[in-house]
Protein backbone atom coordinates (compact mmCIF):
# COMPACT_ATOMS: atom_id res chain seq x y z
CA UNK A 1 0.00 0.00 0.00
CA UNK A 2 2.54 2.35 -0.42
CA UNK A 3 0.41 4.27 -3.80
CA UNK A 4 1.47 7.79 -3.46
CA UNK A 5 -1.46 9.93 -3.59
CA UNK A 6 -0.94 12.65 -5.80
CA UNK A 7 -1.51 16.42 -4.34
CA UNK A 8 -1.47 19.77 -5.91
CA UNK A 9 0.11 21.82 -3.06
CA UNK A 10 -2.29 24.72 -2.16
CA UNK A 11 -1.24 27.48 -3.34
CA UNK A 12 0.95 29.51 -1.14
CA UNK A 13 -0.48 32.67 -0.69
CA UNK A 14 -4.49 31.62 -1.21
CA UNK A 15 -5.45 32.67 2.32
CA UNK A 16 -9.39 32.01 1.25
CA UNK A 17 -9.56 28.36 0.23
CA UNK A 18 -13.32 27.66 -0.64
CA UNK A 19 -13.95 24.15 -2.98
CA UNK A 20 -17.06 22.90 -3.85
CA UNK A 21 -19.62 24.60 -1.11
CA UNK A 22 -23.42 24.29 -1.14
CA UNK A 23 -25.90 25.76 0.80
CA UNK A 24 -29.70 25.25 1.09
CA UNK A 25 -31.96 27.01 3.24
CA UNK A 26 -35.05 25.70 5.59
CA UNK A 27 -37.22 27.27 2.74
CA UNK A 28 -35.36 25.07 -0.10
CA UNK A 29 -33.91 28.01 -1.52
CA UNK A 30 -30.27 26.46 -2.92
CA UNK A 31 -28.21 29.87 -2.02
CA UNK A 32 -25.25 28.35 -2.42
CA UNK A 33 -24.88 25.80 -5.82
CA UNK A 34 -21.36 24.53 -5.89
CA UNK A 35 -19.46 27.85 -4.90
CA UNK A 36 -15.37 27.07 -5.38
CA UNK A 37 -13.16 30.49 -4.80
CA UNK A 38 -9.64 31.24 -3.90
CA UNK A 39 -8.53 34.80 -2.62
CA UNK A 40 -4.96 35.44 -2.32
CA UNK A 41 -2.88 37.49 0.02
CA UNK A 42 -3.56 41.25 -0.45
CA UNK A 43 -6.13 40.79 -2.90
CA UNK A 44 -9.61 42.48 -4.04
CA UNK A 45 -12.17 41.10 -4.83
CA UNK A 46 -15.37 42.12 -5.44
CA UNK A 47 -19.04 40.13 -5.66
CA UNK A 48 -21.64 41.43 -7.43
CA UNK A 49 -25.21 39.80 -8.78
CA UNK A 50 -28.65 40.87 -8.80
CA UNK A 51 -30.11 40.25 -4.83
CA UNK A 52 -30.81 36.61 -4.06
CA UNK A 53 -28.15 35.71 -5.91
CA UNK A 54 -26.53 34.16 -3.02
CA UNK A 55 -23.26 36.66 -2.78
CA UNK A 56 -24.35 37.77 1.13
CA UNK A 57 -24.47 34.06 1.99
CA UNK A 58 -21.16 33.55 0.34
CA UNK A 59 -19.81 35.60 2.68
CA UNK A 60 -21.14 35.12 5.61
CA UNK A 61 -20.37 31.24 5.46
CA UNK A 62 -16.47 32.12 5.01
CA UNK A 63 -16.86 33.35 8.76
CA UNK A 64 -19.45 30.70 10.01
CA UNK A 65 -22.09 32.82 10.04
CA UNK A 66 -24.26 30.31 8.04
CA UNK A 67 -23.47 27.31 8.02
CA UNK A 68 -22.10 25.30 4.81
CA UNK A 69 -23.97 21.61 3.53
CA UNK A 70 -21.01 20.29 1.77
CA UNK A 71 -17.74 21.40 0.40
CA UNK A 72 -14.62 23.21 2.85
CA UNK A 73 -13.82 26.14 3.61
CA UNK A 74 -10.25 26.75 4.43
CA UNK A 75 -9.02 30.50 5.72
CA UNK A 76 -5.23 31.00 6.28
CA UNK A 77 -4.53 27.17 6.76
CA UNK A 78 -7.26 26.75 9.74
CA UNK A 79 -10.29 24.08 7.90
CA UNK A 80 -14.12 25.59 9.11
CA UNK A 81 -14.86 22.68 10.56
CA UNK A 82 -17.49 21.67 13.51
CA UNK A 83 -14.52 22.45 15.71
CA UNK A 84 -15.65 25.40 17.86
CA UNK A 85 -11.73 26.51 18.34
CA UNK A 86 -10.89 26.36 15.03
CA UNK A 87 -14.55 28.49 14.16
CA UNK A 88 -13.18 30.97 16.81
CA UNK A 89 -9.62 30.74 15.42
CA UNK A 90 -10.84 31.93 11.99
CA UNK A 91 -13.50 34.62 13.27
CA UNK A 92 -10.38 36.32 14.80
CA UNK A 93 -8.47 36.38 11.41
CA UNK A 94 -11.49 37.54 9.76
CA UNK A 95 -13.21 41.10 10.53
CA UNK A 96 -16.75 41.65 8.85
CA UNK A 97 -18.65 44.74 7.89
CA UNK A 98 -22.37 44.51 8.16
CA UNK A 99 -24.98 46.53 5.74
CA UNK A 100 -26.54 47.34 8.93
CA UNK A 101 -23.44 48.29 11.02
CA UNK A 102 -24.63 46.18 14.22
CA UNK A 103 -23.03 48.36 16.30
CA UNK A 104 -23.38 47.65 20.13
CA UNK A 105 -26.21 50.18 21.13
CA UNK A 106 -25.56 50.46 24.73
CA UNK A 107 -21.93 50.98 24.30
CA UNK A 108 -19.68 54.10 23.45
CA UNK A 109 -18.37 53.71 20.75
CA UNK A 110 -14.84 53.37 22.69
CA UNK A 111 -16.53 50.61 24.45
CA UNK A 112 -17.52 49.33 20.95
CA UNK A 113 -13.84 48.86 19.94
CA UNK A 114 -12.80 47.62 22.98
CA UNK A 115 -14.79 45.22 23.70
CA UNK A 116 -13.45 42.07 21.65
CA UNK A 117 -9.99 43.58 22.54
CA UNK A 118 -10.43 42.82 26.08
CA UNK A 119 -12.40 40.03 25.77
CA UNK A 120 -10.57 38.45 23.20
CA UNK A 121 -7.18 39.38 22.80
CA UNK A 122 -6.87 39.76 26.73
CA UNK A 123 -5.79 43.73 25.96
CA UNK A 124 -5.94 45.48 29.15
CA UNK A 125 -7.92 48.84 29.38
CA UNK A 126 -5.33 51.13 28.65
CA UNK A 127 -4.04 49.11 25.86
CA UNK A 128 -7.76 48.32 24.03
CA UNK A 129 -7.98 52.17 24.27
CA UNK A 130 -4.51 53.27 23.07
CA UNK A 131 -5.38 50.63 20.19
CA UNK A 132 -8.66 52.15 20.05
CA UNK A 133 -7.77 55.60 19.62
CA UNK A 134 -5.13 55.11 16.10
CA UNK A 135 -8.26 53.26 14.70
CA UNK A 136 -10.35 56.25 15.33
CA UNK A 137 -8.03 58.68 14.10
CA UNK A 138 -7.16 56.05 10.88
CA UNK A 139 -11.18 55.94 9.92
CA UNK A 140 -11.18 59.66 10.31
CA UNK A 141 -13.52 60.27 13.01
CA UNK A 142 -10.65 60.47 16.52
CA UNK A 143 -13.64 63.06 18.21
CA UNK A 144 -16.51 60.37 18.63
CA UNK A 145 -15.02 58.11 21.18
CA UNK A 146 -17.18 58.86 23.67
CA UNK A 147 -20.10 58.99 21.69
CA UNK A 148 -22.86 56.79 21.69
CA UNK A 149 -23.72 55.59 18.02
CA UNK A 150 -26.76 56.31 18.04
CA UNK A 151 -25.43 59.88 18.02
CA UNK A 152 -23.46 59.18 15.27
CA UNK A 153 -24.05 59.97 11.12
CA UNK A 154 -24.84 56.37 9.50
CA UNK A 155 -21.51 57.34 7.73
CA UNK A 156 -19.91 57.62 10.99
CA UNK A 157 -21.35 54.34 12.27
CA UNK A 158 -20.49 52.51 9.38
CA UNK A 159 -16.62 53.56 10.18
CA UNK A 160 -16.67 53.13 13.89
CA UNK A 161 -18.28 49.38 12.72
CA UNK A 162 -14.63 49.21 10.49
CA UNK A 163 -12.82 50.18 13.06
CA UNK A 164 -14.22 47.73 15.55
CA UNK A 165 -13.92 45.08 12.99
CA UNK A 166 -10.04 46.14 12.22
CA UNK A 167 -9.37 46.22 15.95
CA UNK A 168 -8.73 42.19 15.88
CA UNK A 169 -6.08 43.32 13.31
CA UNK A 170 -7.79 40.99 10.75
CA UNK A 171 -6.25 39.21 8.10
CA UNK A 172 -9.01 38.95 5.91
CA UNK A 173 -11.91 41.73 5.79
CA UNK A 174 -15.37 41.04 4.45
CA UNK A 175 -17.77 43.77 3.72
CA UNK A 176 -21.30 42.52 2.98
CA UNK A 177 -22.74 45.44 1.25
CA UNK A 178 -21.18 47.89 3.94
CA UNK A 179 -22.60 51.33 1.95
CA UNK A 180 -26.26 49.94 1.10
CA UNK A 181 -28.16 51.43 4.21
CA UNK A 182 -26.45 54.85 3.65
CA UNK A 183 -27.47 57.95 2.36
CA UNK A 184 -25.96 58.92 -0.83
CA UNK A 185 -23.50 61.79 0.55
CA UNK A 186 -22.30 59.49 3.02
CA UNK A 187 -21.18 56.54 0.91
CA UNK A 188 -18.14 58.31 -0.11
CA UNK A 189 -16.48 58.35 3.83
CA UNK A 190 -16.64 54.73 4.17
CA UNK A 191 -15.43 53.89 0.24
CA UNK A 192 -12.17 56.16 1.33
CA UNK A 193 -11.45 54.38 4.29
CA UNK A 194 -12.17 50.96 2.35
CA UNK A 195 -10.05 52.30 0.19
CA UNK A 196 -7.37 52.94 2.19
CA UNK A 197 -7.43 49.92 3.30
CA UNK A 198 -7.06 48.33 0.26
CA UNK A 199 -4.00 50.04 -0.61
CA UNK A 200 -2.48 49.51 3.03
CA UNK A 201 -2.25 45.52 1.34
CA UNK A 202 -5.39 44.33 2.90
CA UNK A 203 -6.96 40.85 1.59
CA UNK A 204 -10.89 42.35 0.86
CA UNK A 205 -14.15 40.10 -0.11
CA UNK A 206 -15.94 43.23 -0.90
CA UNK A 207 -20.03 42.76 -1.61
CA UNK A 208 -21.17 46.04 -3.09
CA UNK A 209 -23.30 47.78 -5.65
CA UNK A 210 -20.97 50.36 -5.50
CA UNK A 211 -19.19 49.48 -9.23
CA UNK A 212 -17.19 52.75 -9.54
CA UNK A 213 -15.78 51.63 -6.57
CA UNK A 214 -15.51 47.72 -7.62
CA UNK A 215 -13.95 48.73 -10.86
CA UNK A 216 -11.34 51.05 -9.38
CA UNK A 217 -10.26 49.40 -5.81
CA UNK A 218 -10.48 45.75 -6.77
CA UNK A 219 -7.86 43.09 -8.76
CA UNK A 220 -11.04 40.25 -9.64
CA UNK A 221 -14.99 40.41 -10.15
CA UNK A 222 -16.67 37.63 -9.26
CA UNK A 223 -20.83 38.02 -10.71
CA UNK A 224 -23.17 35.27 -9.21
CA UNK A 225 -26.41 34.89 -9.87
CA UNK A 226 -29.17 31.85 -8.29
CA UNK A 227 -26.51 30.69 -5.75
CA UNK A 228 -24.07 29.67 -8.92
CA UNK A 229 -20.73 31.61 -10.05
CA UNK A 230 -21.75 33.04 -13.47
CA UNK A 231 -17.99 34.86 -13.70
CA UNK A 232 -14.91 35.28 -12.78
CA UNK A 233 -12.26 37.50 -13.85
CA UNK A 234 -9.68 40.59 -13.61
CA UNK A 235 -11.90 43.85 -12.96
CA UNK A 236 -10.68 45.50 -15.42
CA UNK A 237 -11.56 42.64 -17.98
CA UNK A 238 -14.59 41.95 -16.40
CA UNK A 239 -16.08 45.64 -17.28
CA UNK A 240 -14.57 46.34 -20.77
CA UNK A 241 -15.28 42.66 -22.05
CA UNK A 242 -17.65 40.16 -19.86
CA UNK A 243 -18.22 37.31 -21.74
CA UNK A 244 -21.40 35.36 -20.15
CA UNK A 245 -24.55 37.12 -22.04
CA UNK A 246 -26.08 37.24 -18.46
CA UNK A 247 -23.00 39.30 -16.98
CA UNK A 248 -23.17 41.86 -20.26
CA UNK A 249 -27.06 42.19 -18.94
CA UNK A 250 -26.62 42.60 -15.52
CA UNK A 251 -24.12 45.27 -16.03
CA UNK A 252 -26.06 47.13 -18.95
CA UNK A 253 -28.51 47.69 -15.95
CA UNK A 254 -27.20 48.78 -13.76
CA UNK A 255 -24.02 51.31 -15.74
CA UNK B 1 -46.56 54.08 37.35
CA UNK B 2 -46.37 56.89 35.00
CA UNK B 3 -44.05 59.54 36.41
CA UNK B 4 -46.22 62.43 38.05
CA UNK B 5 -46.73 65.53 35.95
CA UNK B 6 -47.43 68.81 37.36
CA UNK B 7 -50.91 69.18 36.92
CA UNK B 8 -52.18 72.58 35.68
CA UNK B 9 -55.30 71.48 34.11
CA UNK B 10 -57.29 71.03 37.35
CA UNK B 11 -59.53 74.29 36.35
CA UNK B 12 -60.59 73.24 32.96
CA UNK B 13 -64.37 72.33 33.28
CA UNK B 14 -63.79 68.74 32.69
CA UNK B 15 -61.26 68.01 34.53
CA UNK B 16 -62.59 69.84 37.32
CA UNK B 17 -66.14 67.35 36.50
CA UNK B 18 -63.97 64.37 36.54
CA UNK B 19 -62.69 65.45 40.35
CA UNK B 20 -66.41 66.08 41.57
CA UNK B 21 -67.51 62.52 40.61
CA UNK B 22 -64.33 60.90 41.99
CA UNK B 23 -64.75 62.70 45.54
CA UNK B 24 -68.87 61.66 45.58
CA UNK B 25 -67.31 58.07 43.89
CA UNK B 26 -65.64 57.98 46.93
CA UNK B 27 -67.70 58.99 49.66
CA UNK B 28 -70.59 56.78 48.35
CA UNK B 29 -68.69 53.56 48.70
CA UNK B 30 -66.95 55.17 52.01
CA UNK B 31 -71.07 55.32 53.13
CA UNK B 32 -72.09 52.64 52.23
CA UNK B 33 -69.29 50.38 54.06
CA UNK B 34 -70.00 52.55 57.02
CA UNK B 35 -73.67 51.76 56.88
CA UNK B 36 -73.63 48.03 56.12
CA UNK B 37 -70.55 48.23 59.54
CA UNK B 38 -73.47 50.17 61.45
CA UNK B 39 -75.72 47.71 60.09
CA UNK B 40 -74.30 44.53 61.05
CA UNK B 41 -73.95 46.38 64.26
CA UNK B 42 -70.01 46.16 63.89
CA UNK B 43 -67.88 48.49 66.53
CA UNK B 44 -64.97 50.55 65.25
CA UNK B 45 -62.02 49.94 67.05
CA UNK B 46 -59.53 52.05 64.95
CA UNK B 47 -57.99 53.37 68.25
CA UNK B 48 -56.50 49.71 68.80
CA UNK B 49 -54.43 49.72 65.56
CA UNK B 50 -51.77 51.57 66.58
CA UNK B 51 -51.00 48.66 69.24
CA UNK B 52 -50.90 46.34 66.36
CA UNK B 53 -48.51 48.26 64.56
CA UNK B 54 -45.77 49.43 67.03
CA UNK B 55 -45.73 50.01 70.87
CA UNK B 56 -43.63 52.47 73.04
CA UNK B 57 -42.24 50.06 75.64
CA UNK B 58 -39.97 52.18 78.58
CA UNK B 59 -39.79 54.66 75.65
CA UNK B 60 -38.73 52.65 73.18
CA UNK B 61 -40.07 51.88 70.04
CA UNK B 62 -40.77 48.31 69.47
CA UNK B 63 -42.54 46.58 66.19
CA UNK B 64 -45.86 45.37 66.89
CA UNK B 65 -47.36 41.91 64.98
CA UNK B 66 -48.11 43.41 61.93
CA UNK B 67 -44.75 45.70 61.70
CA UNK B 68 -43.33 42.32 62.30
CA UNK B 69 -45.37 40.90 59.34
CA UNK B 70 -44.26 43.24 57.08
CA UNK B 71 -40.84 42.60 58.03
CA UNK B 72 -41.10 38.92 57.03
CA UNK B 73 -42.86 39.70 54.02
CA UNK B 74 -39.95 41.98 52.51
CA UNK B 75 -37.76 39.06 53.29
CA UNK B 76 -39.69 36.55 51.77
CA UNK B 77 -40.11 38.69 48.97
CA UNK B 78 -37.00 40.07 48.36
CA UNK B 79 -35.05 36.33 48.49
CA UNK B 80 -37.54 34.89 46.43
CA UNK B 81 -37.24 38.52 43.82
CA UNK B 82 -33.36 37.24 43.21
CA UNK B 83 -33.46 33.67 43.66
CA UNK B 84 -36.77 34.28 40.42
CA UNK B 85 -34.74 35.99 39.03
CA UNK B 86 -31.84 33.64 38.53
CA UNK B 87 -34.13 30.76 38.12
CA UNK B 88 -35.79 32.59 35.34
CA UNK B 89 -32.43 33.83 33.61
CA UNK B 90 -31.50 30.17 33.60
CA UNK B 91 -34.55 28.65 32.69
CA UNK B 92 -34.56 31.28 29.70
CA UNK B 93 -31.12 30.06 28.39
CA UNK B 94 -31.57 27.12 28.73
CA UNK B 95 -34.87 27.38 26.79
CA UNK B 96 -32.62 28.91 24.05
CA UNK B 97 -29.66 26.82 24.23
CA UNK B 98 -28.73 24.45 21.63
CA UNK B 99 -29.26 21.38 24.05
CA UNK B 100 -32.39 19.73 23.89
CA UNK B 101 -32.30 17.86 26.88
CA UNK B 102 -31.65 21.37 28.33
CA UNK B 103 -34.61 22.83 26.50
CA UNK B 104 -37.20 20.11 27.45
CA UNK B 105 -36.43 20.59 31.05
CA UNK B 106 -37.02 23.92 30.75
CA UNK B 107 -40.28 23.71 29.26
CA UNK B 108 -41.38 20.71 31.63
CA UNK B 109 -40.83 23.19 34.44
CA UNK B 110 -42.59 25.86 32.52
CA UNK B 111 -45.88 24.24 31.59
CA UNK B 112 -45.78 22.69 35.39
CA UNK B 113 -45.97 25.95 37.20
CA UNK B 114 -47.64 27.99 34.93
CA UNK B 115 -50.65 24.95 34.90
CA UNK B 116 -51.11 24.58 38.65
CA UNK B 117 -52.44 26.85 41.68
CA UNK B 118 -49.92 27.96 43.34
CA UNK B 119 -51.74 27.36 46.40
CA UNK B 120 -51.21 23.92 45.48
CA UNK B 121 -47.24 24.04 44.77
CA UNK B 122 -47.22 25.65 48.15
CA UNK B 123 -48.96 22.48 49.82
CA UNK B 124 -47.27 20.30 47.69
CA UNK B 125 -44.03 21.78 49.09
CA UNK B 126 -44.62 21.96 52.25
CA UNK B 127 -46.23 18.29 52.60
CA UNK B 128 -44.46 16.38 50.13
CA UNK B 129 -40.92 17.94 49.28
CA UNK B 130 -40.04 19.66 53.38
CA UNK B 131 -40.19 16.47 54.70
CA UNK B 132 -37.83 14.80 52.46
CA UNK B 133 -35.58 17.23 52.50
CA UNK B 134 -36.02 18.61 55.80
CA UNK B 135 -36.49 22.11 55.01
CA UNK B 136 -38.12 24.53 57.06
CA UNK B 137 -41.28 26.56 56.78
CA UNK B 138 -39.25 29.78 55.38
CA UNK B 139 -37.10 28.18 53.26
CA UNK B 140 -40.40 26.55 51.79
CA UNK B 141 -41.96 29.47 51.21
CA UNK B 142 -38.94 31.77 49.40
CA UNK B 143 -38.45 28.27 47.43
CA UNK B 144 -42.01 27.65 46.57
CA UNK B 145 -42.70 31.47 45.32
CA UNK B 146 -39.57 31.72 43.59
CA UNK B 147 -39.95 28.64 41.67
CA UNK B 148 -43.45 30.10 40.84
CA UNK B 149 -42.24 33.39 40.09
CA UNK B 150 -39.14 32.43 37.80
CA UNK B 151 -41.57 30.02 35.38
CA UNK B 152 -43.26 33.91 34.69
CA UNK B 153 -39.71 35.92 34.61
CA UNK B 154 -38.20 32.98 32.20
CA UNK B 155 -40.80 33.92 29.58
CA UNK B 156 -39.81 37.69 30.13
CA UNK B 157 -36.17 37.00 29.76
CA UNK B 158 -37.02 34.92 26.71
CA UNK B 159 -38.84 37.38 25.17
CA UNK B 160 -36.42 40.63 26.21
CA UNK B 161 -33.53 37.96 25.17
CA UNK B 162 -34.92 37.19 21.84
CA UNK B 163 -36.58 41.18 20.59
CA UNK B 164 -32.37 41.80 20.35
CA UNK B 165 -31.88 41.83 16.39
CA UNK B 166 -29.77 39.18 15.36
CA UNK B 167 -27.24 41.51 14.04
CA UNK B 168 -26.12 41.57 17.45
CA UNK B 169 -25.53 37.83 17.81
CA UNK B 170 -23.55 38.00 14.12
CA UNK B 171 -21.51 40.75 15.18
CA UNK B 172 -20.06 38.95 18.42
CA UNK B 173 -19.65 35.84 16.28
CA UNK B 174 -17.34 37.75 13.74
CA UNK B 175 -15.61 39.47 16.91
CA UNK B 176 -14.98 36.24 18.30
CA UNK B 177 -16.58 36.54 21.14
CA UNK B 178 -18.15 33.04 22.51
CA UNK B 179 -21.82 32.48 23.46
CA UNK B 180 -21.39 33.52 27.68
CA UNK B 181 -19.56 36.41 26.42
CA UNK B 182 -22.14 37.43 24.02
CA UNK B 183 -24.77 37.16 26.33
CA UNK B 184 -23.11 39.31 28.98
CA UNK B 185 -21.72 41.80 27.55
CA UNK B 186 -24.04 42.40 24.82
CA UNK B 187 -26.93 40.93 24.95
CA UNK B 188 -28.06 40.77 28.32
CA UNK B 189 -27.56 44.27 29.18
CA UNK B 190 -29.59 45.58 26.47
CA UNK B 191 -32.76 42.67 27.19
CA UNK B 192 -32.41 43.46 30.75
CA UNK B 193 -33.28 47.33 29.89
CA UNK B 194 -35.81 46.37 27.47
CA UNK B 195 -37.54 44.39 29.89
CA UNK B 196 -37.83 46.30 32.94
CA UNK B 197 -41.20 47.17 32.89
CA UNK B 198 -42.55 43.60 32.93
CA UNK B 199 -40.20 42.50 35.33
CA UNK B 200 -41.35 44.89 37.57
CA UNK B 201 -44.97 43.60 37.59
CA UNK B 202 -43.45 40.35 38.06
CA UNK B 203 -41.71 41.98 41.18
CA UNK B 204 -45.12 43.45 42.40
CA UNK B 205 -46.94 39.77 41.88
CA UNK B 206 -44.54 38.41 44.06
CA UNK B 207 -45.50 41.10 46.75
CA UNK B 208 -48.82 40.12 46.28
CA UNK B 209 -48.30 36.51 46.28
CA UNK B 210 -46.67 36.18 49.14
CA UNK B 211 -49.77 36.17 50.95
CA UNK B 212 -50.67 32.72 49.80
CA UNK B 213 -47.47 31.66 52.42
CA UNK B 214 -49.94 32.15 55.33
CA UNK B 215 -51.39 29.19 54.58
CA UNK B 216 -48.37 27.04 56.15
CA UNK B 217 -48.02 29.11 58.94
CA UNK B 218 -45.31 31.61 57.71
CA UNK B 219 -46.13 34.37 60.58
CA UNK B 220 -45.79 37.25 57.12
CA UNK B 221 -47.94 40.35 56.78
CA UNK B 222 -51.03 38.46 56.13
CA UNK B 223 -50.85 35.53 58.52
CA UNK B 224 -50.00 38.20 61.41
CA UNK B 225 -53.22 39.65 60.59
CA UNK B 226 -55.00 36.30 60.31
CA UNK B 227 -53.50 35.80 64.25
CA UNK B 228 -54.94 39.04 65.50
CA UNK B 229 -57.96 38.92 64.05
CA UNK B 230 -58.85 35.28 65.89
CA UNK B 231 -58.08 36.48 68.79
CA UNK B 232 -59.71 40.26 68.75
CA UNK B 233 -62.67 39.73 65.89
CA UNK B 234 -61.15 43.29 64.84
CA UNK B 235 -61.00 42.09 60.57
CA UNK B 236 -62.95 45.59 59.13
CA UNK B 237 -59.75 47.32 60.57
CA UNK B 238 -57.26 44.64 60.21
CA UNK B 239 -57.80 43.96 56.82
CA UNK B 240 -58.07 47.36 55.96
CA UNK B 241 -54.80 47.70 57.32
CA UNK B 242 -53.26 44.84 56.03
CA UNK B 243 -54.39 45.99 52.55
CA UNK B 244 -53.28 49.64 52.77
CA UNK B 245 -49.87 48.25 54.04
CA UNK B 246 -49.41 46.04 50.92
CA UNK B 247 -50.91 48.85 48.40
CA UNK B 248 -47.97 51.03 49.87
CA UNK B 249 -45.15 48.61 49.46
CA UNK B 250 -46.28 47.91 45.77
CA UNK B 251 -46.62 51.18 44.78
CA UNK B 252 -43.17 52.20 46.53
CA UNK B 253 -41.96 49.32 44.50
CA UNK B 254 -43.28 50.72 40.82
CA UNK B 255 -42.55 54.00 42.25
CA UNK B 256 -38.59 52.41 42.68
CA UNK B 257 -38.53 50.32 38.88
CA UNK B 258 -40.19 53.75 37.25
CA UNK B 259 -36.68 55.68 38.32
CA UNK B 260 -35.20 52.88 37.35
CA UNK B 261 -36.44 52.67 33.87
CA UNK B 262 -35.55 56.61 33.29
CA UNK B 263 -32.00 55.50 34.35
CA UNK B 264 -31.88 52.20 31.90
CA UNK B 265 -33.56 54.11 29.12
CA UNK B 266 -31.40 57.02 29.11
CA UNK B 267 -28.45 54.27 28.94
CA UNK B 268 -30.23 52.72 26.17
Amino acid sequence: MTAEVKQTPPREAAVVQVRDISKTFAGGVLALDHISLEVDKGEVLVIIGPSGSGKSTLLRCLNGLEAIDSGSIVINGIPLDKNEANRLAIRREVGMVFQSFNLFPHLSVLENINLAQQLVQKKSLAEATAATQTLLAKVGIPDKAGRLPDELSGGQQQRVAIARALALKPKIMLFDEATSALDPEMIGEVLDVMRNLAAEGMTMLVVTHEMGFAREVSDRVLFMEEGRLVEEAPSDLFFSQPRETRTREFLSQIL
Amino acid sequence: MTPVKPQHSLLKPAALRDCILFVLTMAALLWLVLRGAEQMGYNWHWQRIPGYLYTFENGRFAAGPLLQGLGLTLVITSMSMVCAGLIGLAAALLRLSSSPVGRGLSRIYLELIRNTPLLVQIFCMYFILAPILGIGRMTTAVLALSLFEGAYASEIFRAGIQSIHRGQWEACHSLGLNRRQGYRYVILPQAIARIMPPLTSQAISLVKDSALVSTIAVYELTMQGRAIIAETYLSFEIWTVVAAIYLVLTLSLSAVAGLLRQRFSAAA
